[in-house]
Parts: C-alpha cells; sequence; structure tokens
C-alpha cells in the first residue's frame, strides 16, 4: 500500500477535529482509506432519532474517483437499497475531485432529509413512496425505530 | 648399498640431462620401439649389478620400465625374473633413445642463478619409514638392518595420485590382500594379479596412450646382493617415482622390520633415506621477457610444465613426508599453508586435470599462431593483437570476479592495508604549498621510499625471493638411528642451505633474492582522497636533482632491461637515430615527470599542480592536440620556461604511440616523441584506463621509457583479477608483470577457484600497492578523512497522466516485439533493436520528447513504437505528440494568443491574493496553477488528471469546483507568478528588475516539462530560499536530455552550465573554472554521467541530482564523488528520481542485484553473455516476475 496521499491526511484530520453536525467519521486502525461513519438521521424526516452506521472507502484513485459508500443500518428508504448501496449522483457520474468525505456524507444526510422516489434503487420501496407516501413514511419511522436506535 | 660410494660423478652427469623430463607422446612411441627390439619377452630381466652407479640405475629404470611396457601389451609374460638376471642392455643404447628428443625445458618462474658448487653431489633431505611388500619367498632376501636398494620399473598405467600422507594400511591392505589371495598362484601369475590391479584404475590399452603420458608408481627394492625383494606400498612409491624417475632423488634404505621368511605380500618395514641429487640444482634455461604474441600458446600445459608440474607436486609430498620444514618462508606461502592450501599436490592437481581443458579451448588455435610470432621475434603483428582480442572476448566470463569474489577483494586490499596507518609521515619540501593531512604524509613516506626501492619501508625483512622456501639438508644419521627431528631456529650452516619453489618446484643452492627492479607502485586509495595531491608532493619531494644521490641506472641494469624485453631494445636503438643533436647530452639523464590522465583531467592536473607549488619551482606543460612540442626540447628549457611535468591524456598518448611505432625503424626518424624521451617518473591517473592488456592504449603505456613509474587509481581491480595484471606490467614488477607468470599463479587458480589465486595478489598487493579508505581509522584511531555526512534521497515520482499514456504505449509495443521475438527465438539476432527498445523508454522516463524528437529519425524502432496497430491509438498518441511539439513551440508567441481583456481581469483578481492558494484537488498548495475557463484554478497536474479520467469515463470533464464545461486541455491557461526572490539573510529582494510590475503572467499551459524536470525545477526552487548561491550538480546520461534542462532553466531564470563530451578540452576547463567562480545567485551545472562521471573535483557544489538510473552503481558513485571528496565542508545532499512504475524500478532492481547485464552488453555496447542478458531484459520487461505497482516504487 503507497504512502497516504496529503489530501486524505488532511480530510481525517479535519473530519476528526470538526465534524459536521450529526455526523462523525474515523479511519480504521488496520486501513486508513477505510472509515467507520455514523449519520443521525435529520429532523423532521421519518430517520430523525436514528443514528444510522455507514461504511466509507477511499479507492486508489481517489479524488479522481469517488469514495465507495454503504449503509450498514437497515433503512427504508427509495434511494438505498437492501445492501445498503446508496443511489446518489456525486456518487457516480457527478463525482468532483473538489468534493471532500465531508461533502458526501452531508449529501447523504440530505438525501435521507428530502428521499426522491423518481430515481430509485430500491423500487419496491420508491413504489410504496409513490403510491402512499404517508404510509411509507410511517414504515420509514418504524425500521427507523427498529434497526437504528 | 650405498650410492655416494659407487656413483662417479661423471656418470651421472652423463645421464642427467636427458632423464630430467618425461618425454612427450611421440617421442614416447619412439622408445617404445626402440626398447620393444632391444628387450624381448625373453630378455626381459635387466638388473643392473649391485654395484649400480646413480646414472646406470636410471637407466635400468628405463629400461625396466619399457620392457613391462612390452609386457603389459601382451599379457602375462614375467618380466622381472630377477633370479636370472644376466642380461644387460648397453647404456647408451638406452640413453640415446631417450636423449634424442627430449626438449630443453622452459621454466615457469625465475630461477636463480643456478650454481651449483663442483663438488655438490647430492644432498641429504631426509628419511623416513615406510612400508614395502614382499614380491618374493623365501627365507634369506633380507633382515633387519640390511641395506636395500630402490629401482624403478616404467610402465604406462593410469595411477590415481596417492593422497600424501595418507595412512599405511588402509587402501593398501586391501590392495594387499588382493595379493595374497593369489599368492598360491607362481611366480608369473602375480604378474597377471599386479597386472589386474593396475587395470582396475584403467586398463593400459597400449593405443589410448596417445594423452599425457602416465607414469606408475611402483618402487621396486633389491637387496644388496641384486636379489627382488619387493616393492614400495603405493602411497609412499606415488611421489617418489616421478621424482626418481627425473633423477631429482636418490634413495637409499635399509630394512627396519621383516618376517623371518618372506611371502609374497607380506610386510616389510623400510627406512628411506631421500637425497636430493645434483641434476635438482641444474639450472633450468630460462627464457627471457616473452613476446606478446605468445601468450595464448602458454596456456597451454606443455609436456614440459606438465613435468615440472609434477615435479613440483611430488616434491611437496616428499617435503611434507619427511617432514622437512623451511626455514624461511614468506607470508604469502605461509598463509596458503594455514589455508590449507598446503597440499599443493592435490589442489593443484585437480586444476590440471578437471578444468583447464574446457576452459582453454578458444586457445588452441591461437597457440599455433602464436608459435608462428614467436619465430619472427621482436614483431607483433597486428592480426595477430587481434586474435587477442577475440581471445580475451571469449574468454573472458569465466574470469569475471562475482559479487562474493567482489567482496573479498576488499579483503584482499585489507592485508595490504595492515599496519599502513603506522608509516612514518613525511613532510613535503616548502615548494609544496598545500597542507598534506597526516595519511597523506604517510603515502609520501612510502612513495618516496618506493621511489628509492628501500623495501624495508614495509616490513620486508627476509628478501628472499617471495616464492622460494628455504630449507637445509639435514646432517646425515647413521643407520638404525631414530629419526632426528632439526630443530628450525638452530643455525645452519649455509652450505647446508637450500631453497624450493613450491610454485615451480624449482630447486636451487644459492639464495634467490627478490629482484623487483620496479621503482614505484599503485596508489589506490579511494575516490576523493586526495591522490593528486598526494603525487604532487612526490613530484616536489623527489625533484630531478635527487637523481645524483640514486645512482643512474647502470649500463649493466639498463642492458639487463633491454634484454628482457627485447622491444625495448628497439627504443634504444631508435634513439640513436636521433643523433642530431638538438638537444644537449644532459639529457640522457632521466628527468621529468609524464602524467597520462583523462582528457578531462588534463587541465585540472595543470591547474592543481600550479596552485599546489611554489612559483618557480614546478612547472606543468599540457602536451595534447596540436601543441606537442619536442619533448626533449621541452624538457631541455631552463630558468622561466622550465619543465617539470608533462601532462598528456591517454587519447593523445595512443595516438603518439602509433606515430612511433610507425615512424621509429625509419632512418629519417628524429625523435621527440614522448616514447623517445627516458622519463625520471611515469604517473598514470585514473590507471585502471589500461586495464585491459590488449587495448592500444595500455600499450602505448607499456611503452614508456621512465624510472620510476605510478598508477593512480581508486580501483585497481574492476571487473577480474587480471585488470591487476596490466597495471603489474606496466610498473614492470617482476615477476608479476609477466602475463604467463600472472597467469600461473593467478588467473588459472582463480578459473579453478583455488583460493590460491588471492592469496597471490594479497601478496603482490601488499609489496606494491597502497590503499585507505574513507571509513580508515589512523593509529589514534580517527577517520583518517572525516568527509562530511552524504545523505542519498531517492525520490519517487509519478508520471503526469500524458507522460504515462506516452509511456505504457512505448513500453507495451516494446514488450509485445520482445516478446514476439523471443517466442520466434529472434531476440538474439534482433539484440541491438531490443536494446534501442529500452533505450527509449529509458529516455521516454525523463521526458517524452527525448522519444518523440526521434521520431525524424530513420529509426525503425522508434517508428514501429510508434505506430500503434489500432487506429485509435495511433490518433491518440499522435495527438498527445502534437500536444506536446506543440507546446514546446508555442512558448514564442504565446503572448499574443493571450486574450487580454480575459487576462486583465484575472490578473486582476490574482494580485489581490497573497499566498499560493490550495488546490481542491489534491489539498495542497498550487503547483504550476493553471486556470480554468471557470476562472478556478488547480494544479496543473490535477486537473490534467481529470480531464483525463474524464476522458476515459466518457463523460464531459467538468470543473471540480463548479461543474462547468466541459473543459478541454487546450482550454487552461497557466499562471505564473513572478517569485519573490528575497534574500534570506539581508531581506532585499533579488529581483533584478522591480520595474516590472506585471508579477503574474498567463500563458498557454505547457505540458512540455517532464515530471523529473518539474520535481527538479521545484527543488532547484527550494534549494534557491535555504541557500542564494547554490551551487548544484545535476547528472543526466543523455545530452539531449541536458538540452530539454537547459531550456527550462532558461525560461526558470535560473543560471547554468553545461559539461558534455562534445566540448573541447579547453571548453572543459573554462566551464569548471567558471562553475567555481563565487556568484551572488544559484549555479547549475549539467553534467553528462559519461563525460564528467570520473576524476573532476567539484566540491564547490554539494547538491547532486541523478536524473537517471544507470546501469552501473559503481559509476553512479563515481558521478556523487566529484562532490563528495576531499575538500568538501558542507554536507552532501544527493537526489536521484525515480518514476513509479517504469523501467526504472527495474534497472534499479538489477543495479542492486548486480546481475550479469551491468557488465556485460548494455554497458559496453557489446554482447559478450546474450544469453544472461536476455534473462534481464525480461527483467526489465517484467516478464518473468507478477509486476505490481504495489511496491514502494
Amino acid at each position: 500500500m503507497s504512502a497516504l496521499p496529503k489530501r486524505i491526511l488532511k480530510e481525517t484530520e479535519r473530519l476528526m477535529a470538526d465534524s459536521p453536525p450529526g455526523i462523525s467519521a474515523a479511519p480504521k486502525d488496520d486501513n486508513l482509506r477505510h472509515f467507520d461513519v455514523t449519520v443521525t438521521g435529520p429532523e423532521s424526516s421519518p430517520y430523525e432519532g436514528g443514528i444510522f452506521k455507514l461504511e466509507l472507502f477511499l479507492p486508489e484513485e481517489y479524488p479522481m474517483n469517488p469514495p465507495k459508500v454503504r449503509f450498514l443500518t437497515k433503512i427504508y428508504h427509495p434511494n438505498i437499497d437492501k445492501l445498503g448501496r446508496i443511489c446518489l449522483d456525486i456518487l457516480k457520474d457527478k463525482w468532483s475531485p473538489a468534493l471532500q468525505i465531508r461533502t458526501v456524507l452531508l449529501s447523504i444526510q440530505a438525501l435521507l432529509g428530502a428521499p426522491n422516489p423518481d430515481d430509485p434503487l430500491a423500487n419496491d420501496v420508491a413504489q410504496h413512496w409513490k403510491e402512499n407516501q404517508s404510509a411509507a413514511i410511517e414504515q420509514a419511522r418504524e425500521w427507523t425505530r427498529q434497526f437504528a436506535q | 648399498m650405498d650410492i655416494e660410494d659407487d656413483s662417479p660423478p661423471i656418470n651421472s652427469k652423463r645421464s642427467s640431462p636427458d632423464l630430467f623430463f618425461p618425454v612427450s607422446d611421440s617421442e614416447e612411441e619412439d622408445v617404445i620401439t626402440a626398447s620393444g627390439a632391444l628387450a624381448g619377452p625373453s630378455s626381459s630381466s635387466v638388473v643392473a649389478p649391485p654395484s649400480t652407479s646413480t646414472s646406470s640405475r636410471a637407466h635400468g629404470n628405463a629400461v625396466q620400465s619399457q620392457s613391462q611396457r612390452t609386457n603389459g601389451g601382451t599379457g602375462e609374460i614375467e618380466f622381472f625374473g630377477s633370479q636370472n638376471s644376466d642380461d644387460i642392455i648397453p647404456l647408451d643404447t638406452m640413453s640415446n633413445a631417450l636423449a634424442g628428443p627430449s626438449k630443453v625445458k622452459r621454466p615457469l618462474s625465475q630461477s636463480p642463478p643456478a650454481v651449483i658448487p663442483l663438488e655438490f653431489e647430492q644432498g641429504y633431505l631426509g628419511e623416513f619409514v615406510c612400508e614395502g611388500w614382499s614380491l618374493s619367498k623365501g627365507k634369506g632376501y633380507c633382515s633387519p638392518g640390511s641395506k636395500v636398494i630402490f629401482e624403478r620399473p616404467k610402465i604406462k598405467v593410469d595411477e590415481p595420485f596417492p593422497k600424501g600422507k595418507e595412512k599405511l594400511g588402509g587402501p593398501a591392505r586391501l590392495v594387499n590382500g588382493r595379493v595374497v589371495g593369489t599368492q598360491k598362484k607362481p611366480i608369473g601369475g602375480k604378474q597377471v594379479t599386479l597386472g589386474s590391479m593396475m587395470s582396475k584404475k584403467a586398463p593400459p590399452p597400449p593405443k589410448k596412450t596417445v594423452g599425457k603420458p602416465v607414469i606408475d608408481s611402483i618402487i621396486r627394492f633389491r637387496n644388496d646382493r641384486g636379489f627382488e625383494v619387493g616393492r614400495l606400498s603405493v602411497q609412499e612409491a606415488g611421489f617418489l617415482t616421478h621424482l626418481l624417475d627425473t633423477g631429482v632423488i636418490a634413495l637409499s634404505g635399509h630394512v627396519i622390520d621383516c618376517p623371518q621368511s618372506l611371502s609374497t605380500g607380506s610386510t616389510i618395514l623400510l627406512n628411506v633415506r631421500v637425497y636430493l641429487a645434483r641434476k635438482a640444482f641444474e639450472k633450468v634455461e630460462k627464457d627471457g621477457r616473452r613476446e606478446e604474441g605468445s601468450f595464448w600458446q602458454e596456456q597451454k600445459e606443455t609436456t614440459e610444465e606438465e613435468a615440472m608440474r609434477k615435479r613440483k607436486d611430488a616434491l611437496g609430498a616428499l617435503f611434507s613426508r619427511i617432514g622437512v620444514k623451511p626455514i624461511h618462508s614468506n607470508a604469502l606461502l605461509l598463509a596458503q599453508k594455514k589455508n590449507g592450501a598446503a597440499e599443493i599436490n592435490e589442489t593443484s592437481l585437480k586444476h590440471f586435470t578437471d578444468s583447464p581443458k574446457p576452459k582453454r579451448s578458444p586457445s588452441p588455435s591461437k597457440g599455433s599462431n602464436g608459435s608462428g610470432v614467436e619465430k619472427g621475434k621482436g614483431k607483433t603483428s597486428a592480426t595477430n593483437s587481434d586474435n587477442e582480442d577475440e581471445d580475451e572476448d571469449s574468454g573472458d566470463e569465466a574470469e569475471k570476479l562475482d559479487d562474493q569474489q567482489m567482496n573479498e577483494i576488499d579483503t584482499i586490499y585489507r592485508k595490504a592495508q595492515q599496519g599502513d596507518n603506522r608509516l612514518e609521515e613525511t613532510n613535503p619540501p616548502d615548494t609544496f604549498l598545500y597542507t598534506l593531512r597526516p595519511y597523506q604524509k604517510q603515502a609520501l613516506t612510502w612513495m618516496s621510499a618506493r621511489e628509492k626501492g628501500d623495501e624495508s619501508i614495509r616490513d620486508n625483512n627476509n628478501s628472499l625471493h617471495p616464492l622460494w622456501e628455504e630449507y637445509a639438508f639435514r646432517k646425515e644419521q647413521t643407520a638404525g638411528q631414530p629419526i632426528e627431528i632439526e630443530d628450525d631456529d638452530d643455525f645452519v650452516d649455509p652450505s647446508r642451505k637450500f631453497y624450493w619453489n613450491p610454485y615451480s618446484g624449482e630447486l636451487s643452492l644459492t639464495f634467490p633474492t627478490s629482484n623487483t627492479r620496479a621503482k614505484g607502485g599503485i596508489l589506490a586509495d579511494a575516490m576523493g582522497m586526495g591522490k593528486t595531491c598526494m603525487m604532487a608532493s612526490l613530484i616536489h619531494a623527489n625533484m630531478d636533482s635527487d637523481i645524483s644521490s640514486t645512482p643512474p641506472p647502470t649500463a649493466e641494469a639498463e642492458d639487463e632491461l633491454a634484454s628482457k624485453r627485447p622491444k625495448f631494445k628497439q627504443v634504444t636503438l631508435s634513439n640513436q637515430w636521433r643523433a642530431i643533436p638538438t638537444i644537449p647530452k644532459a639529457v640522457n639523464l632521466p628527468r621529468g615527470t609524464l602524467v597520462v590522465c583523462p582528457v578531462s583531467l588534463a587541465s585540472q592536473w595543470h591547474d592543481e599542480l600550479g596552485k599546489m607549488s611554489e612559483k618557480g619551482t614546478i612547472t606543468s606543460f599540457m602536451w595534447y592536440g596540436n601543441d606537442r612540442a619536442d619533448i626533449e626540447r621541452l624538457l631541455a628549457q631552463e630558468g622561466k620556461k622550465k619543465v617539470d611535468v608533462i601532462i598528456t591524456s591517454y587519447g593523445t598518448l595512443a595516438s603518439e604511440y602509433q606515430k612511433w611505432n610507425k615512424n621509429k625503424d625509419k632512418p629519417t626518424y628524429e625523435g621527440g616523441s614522448l616514447y623517445d624521451h627516458d622519463f625520471l617518473r611515469i604517473v598514470l591517473d585514473e590507471a585502471h584506463n589500461i586495464k585491459n592488456r590488449t587495448a592500444l592504449v595500455s600499450k602505448a603505456c607499456y611503452e614508456l621509457k621512465g624510472q620510476r613509474r605510478w598508477a593512480l587509481t581508486g580501483t585497481p581491480i574492476v571487473n577480474r583479477l587480471d585488470d591487476l595484471y596490466s597495471l603489474l606490467h606496466f610498473l614492470r614488477l617482476e615477476p608479476w608483470g609477466h602475463y604467463s607468470f600472472f597467469r600461473s599463479f593467478v588467473t588459472i587458480p582463480f578459473l579453478n577457484q583455488d583460493p590460491k589465486a588471492l592469496n597471490v595478489v594479497q601478496y603482490i598487493l601488499e609489496s606494491c600497492l597502497l590503499r585507505r579508505e574513507k571509513t580508515m581509522r589512523d593509529k589514534d584511531g580517527k577517520l583518517i578523512v572525516d568527509l562530511p555526512p552524504k545523505h542519498v534521497e531517492i525520490q519517487v515520482l509519478d508520471f503526469s497522466r500524458p507522460e504515462r499514456q506516452i509511456y505504457k504505449h512505448l513500453e507495451d509495443r516494446a514488450k509485445r516485439r520482445f516478446i514476439q521475438l523471443d517466442a520466434e527465438g529472434r531476440a538474439m539476432s534482433n539484440y541491438t533493436s531490443i536494446l534501442a527498445m529500452l533505450m527509449k523508454l529509458r529516455q521516454c522516463v525523463d521526458h517524452p520528447l527525448l522519444v518523440l524528437g526521434k521520431l525524424n529519425e530513420d529509426d525503425e524502432i522508434a517508428e514501429k513504437l510508434l505506430d500503434a496497430e489500432t487506429g485509435d491509438e495511433k490518433n491518440n498518441l499522435k495527438d498527445l505528440i502534437a500536444l506536446y511539439a506543440g507546446g514546446a513551440k508555442s512558448t514564442e508567441n504565446e503572448k499574443e494568443e493571450v486574450d487580454h481583456a480575459f487576462a486583465a481581469k484575472v490578473l486582476k483578481e490574482l494580485g489581490e491574493q497573497e499566498s499560493t492558494p490550495i488546490c481542491d484537488i489534491c489539498s495542497n498548495e498550487m503547483f504550476d496553477e493553471v486556470l480554468l475557463p471557470c476562472y478556478h484554478r488547480c494544479c496543473q497536474d490535477c486537473i490534467v488528471d481529470w480531464i483525463g479520467i474524464c476522458e476515459d469515463q466518457n463523460k464531459p470533464a467538468l470543473c471540480p469546483s463548479c461543474s462547468k464545461g466541459p473543459i478541454k486541455l487546450s482550454d487552461l491557461r497557466s499562471i505564473q507568478r513572478k517569485k519573490k526572490r528575497v534574500n534570506p539573510l539581508n531581506g532585499l529582494s533579488l529581483t533584478e528588475n522591480d520595474q516590472d510590475k506585471k508579477d503574474v503572467v498567463i500563458g498557454k499551459v505547457d505540458l512540455v516539462q517532464s515530471t523529473k524536470l518539474r520535481a527538479l525545477v521545484r527543488k532547484l526552487e527550494q534549494m534557491r530560499m535555504e541557500d542564494p548561491t547554490v551551487k548544484t550538480l545535476v547528472f543526466s546520461q543523455f545530452t539531449s536530455f541536458l538540452d530539454l534542462i537547459e531550456t527550462t532553466l532558461t525560461r526558470e531564470g535560473v543560471k547554468w552550465l553545461r559539461f558534455d563530451g562534445s566540448m573541447s578540452q579547453a571548453q572543459r576547463a573554462t566551464t569548471i573554472e567558471e562553475f567555481g567562480k563565487k556568484i551572488k545567485e544559484p549555479l547549475v551545472l549539467l553534467i553528462s554521467l559519461k563525460a564528467g562521471g570520473v576524476g573532476l573535483n567539484l566540491t564547490m557544489a554539494n547538491h547532486v541530482f541523478m536524473m537517471d538510473t544507470w546501469w552501473n552503481e559503481a559509476i553512479e558513485q563515481q558521478a556523487i564523488d566529484r562532490v563528495h571528496r576531499l575538500g568538501q565542508n558542507k554536507p552532501v545532499y544527493v537526489t536521484r528520481y525515480i518514476i513509479k512504475g517504469t523501467v526504472e524500478k527495474r534497472i534499479m532492481k538489477i543495479q542492486r542485484s548486480k546481475t550479469a547485464l551491468v557488465n556485460a552488453s548494455l554497458s559496453g555496447g557489446g554482447s559478450k553473455d546474450k544469453g544472461a542478458s536476455l534473462a534481464d531484459i525480461k527483467k526489465i520487461f517484467g516478464l518473468d516476475e507478477d509486476d505490481s505497482e504495489d511496491e514502494v516504487y
């Protein structure tokens, strides 16, 4: 494993010292490119009060390629599938090397507050969301209580 | 029987020369015929009368051997019917048969003057007890105390060489037992048994004896009545037989114990006394210094040499059997014995039987050639030297020192270094202006002593010739007394002394003196220890005036020199042509010092000599180019124009030599050449230049006439021990400067992996070489040189994206082509083209333009490399090339292309910014800041990478910060800020033109810069901040890369100078001088590795950059040592740039493993061992390993 680029070191430092509200991220001891992340559900969202665990991995090509992020905690969300994979444009084709771990995690937190069933990853959840939004939100709350608290 | 009483001296003399050595094959055939006629089956029993003299005994032996041989052929005929011994063969016939074809012996080494006192007959060497077996049955043959007479039959049977001191009763019993087993058979049967016993080892086929004559080891003994009693055990007989056959020794003996009644095979205990016969000391004829042309001939072991070798082995065994110890021996021999190499016979026998034949196979054809040359003596024809060259090539690899051996070389030197730190210190005369360090003063002591021929300085208290040992004959004991061991410390009557050369087997009664006439030696201090300085002090200390004190070489000495070197005689002759008295006679005295050095060092020598010398004491003259004046006239000048030191280059010398060689014999020759002058002293600087003894330049150096000869080199042994030979030859150090000698004692043993070789080298070096290393300590334990520390940093860089694309493309092409060639088995024949491909890759690592520039050349490989198979790829690459080339060209008119409105807007923005902004992508301060169309800024590398990745993923490249775009490479604008150059000491701005307010310039992005180059520029900038007058060396092996560095440095406003092979001597000198000047700003010297890697003294710089990797780490080390050497008083920083994931990494690997490649083809151009190199090339292409990128670099 080659040495950690300066950028990653800097980002890590800043994440540890001055983490955004509701977000924490710390690299694993054995692999400094691998982060344990927790995100709290945004207020007035079905995920409020939940603490969601994620893992984040910075590939060799980072920052030219986006980090890989996945939910570890079960979550009911149209853009997050059973396996925890996230459908977020900046993690795919809209990635820009100017983005950082911090911005990625903030975006994910925002995604929890604003689910987008029109661009779904979990189709059944999205369907549910479109057909009966309140029921879907209730389901999401239920899952949050069940898995994220 | 008492030999001494019965052998008249005349008899022994008559026979001696003929039997000295075994005869060669063809001669053997003659003898057989003769003996066949003489010794028919019935007449085979030949026993000389009991009163045999030494000589007749010898003849008897010969006859017997012949007859036995005949018997061997016919089978079971009894040939030793000792009872009816009345057939006497006329002695003369036999001696004639043997004498006729025998040759004159050629010695291996120098023999001391062989004066044998007339009265000397034989000397008692010692006695030993051994076992014999009875061959007779019955009583009354012998009894304890009765005398026995030893004699030798001769038979052609292979016989394993006896193992020296093997205990009686081991294998002997077995043999004995077999004899016992056949006991019941009649006497005839006994012979069969013996025969079959022999044939077990190797049947004696008469036709197969075409090879070397093999001698059996049967020694029979008779009682004093002439009856055969038995034979000696094989163990004892083994080493005695040869000596008996050649008349070197005489034996007498008596029975100690035996059974009352003998039966066949019963053991008889004997006391054997050994005498060295007169013949052993007879002068072996000595050849003069041989023509080089006959070297190759000598590699084949001649019959004489073989005989000498056997004699040597046998004597060695005999000495150890008897327990004779030398009174005096030298350190070398002693060391050898300690190492167990004293079992000379075994080891050496192994050499000659096992290996030499195949290894010397290239030589036989040359051998015949050489003999032809020898006839036309004194004429080394051109063709012959060509052959030598070839020969050297083919025979070389085996002689090369492998890694471990190279390490051992340190050990070799160490021997020569023992006690060096206790040498006295000598102060140079006042005319020498520099202050010498203590170790340099020691060198002066040593060198002065060497020039005066004073060997005692290095504690050589015995002047015994290095290869000889001193022994003494013992006082003879009366029979029956126990053996008395003489104490070595006892005083020995000089008349009883004798000397033995355990290398050549020669014996002598006179004291062999060590006759090294050579004055001078090898000063082999490590690089940067100030060899030049030490030599200069010597020149001062021993000026011409000293000659009066040291007697000029006597005429006798001159004569001897001349006779030793037939070639040199001609030199003297040609001098006579120069009778036209342009010069006063005084010049007959050798005077002046000639310094031969690489051309790049000539002016340095000149300058340093000037600086070191008080005005008017030593004047040097650079003798090269068109300034080649008449040497004699030059040196004859007096007063202000006086010249003491002449400096010339190897190249000049070689051409002078050619010229002189052509003209010297013409009557019109007027002299005035370097070769017509007898110098007081000749100094070869960087003397490893003559390591190849067949090279013209080496010959040119050998032929120089001079009283004192010095070789200065940090590496006297470069690749093989033979390198040393050339230096010794130049020094005229006897006997080592004699090639056949060196080869016999060093090269051949080395080939056979005999530690002896290294011992010999150690010995040689101890006598003539002084070597100190930077890490050595003086007698007080202080480092003799304390140089400032040296920091080496390997910077592993990563290609920028376009660079990697181009590189990858080239590499893939090269790999593919190589695999293809390799698969087709044509890799060998396309070797050079493969090397060319590699060259491209190595250049590409430095700067893509280096490769692209070559496109114009009619270079098939380059064309192929760039001519991709798929159209896409082709376009891509050509585009990239265009991009690069375009960038390079547009630097001229870049400002015109800039949109002024756009520039003004940005400039305003930029002007407000104080510090370098942080790049969004890499989070570092921006390096090579570029401006995107959206006014966002990035490092050039980062954005170029990003654009590339987006292209790869087929998406538009948007600005990372604002997602505007797409951005194209051509949209980028570089931002160049005039760096505020502030002197850190006084805070004053160093920027000269302050009126230039526009401190930010926007231009087209210049993608031309290579990663390495950019790293260099960046580092230089950083260094400038730390030390505004820093001086830096930048090495590259490609001058074209130096060109590009030049351009970049110019643009960056860095002052630079250039030093490469294309410059004349004068230009080089100016450059170095210029570089040494004190100026207010940083200065960079761009040096081509090959031109400036050696010799130069550039201690004014303390930063070194190695831009690329060379195959041989030693070369790089040399380059670094230009700076890290005596006179350097700042820490030295070395930076080596390596690009990740390229050939460089693998070259580094090879560098480390020091594989054959380093020595072979790639560095030299020739390809000596393509097989090994090919494997290395595979390594370079990463074909033999999985070449993962996650290594350190």
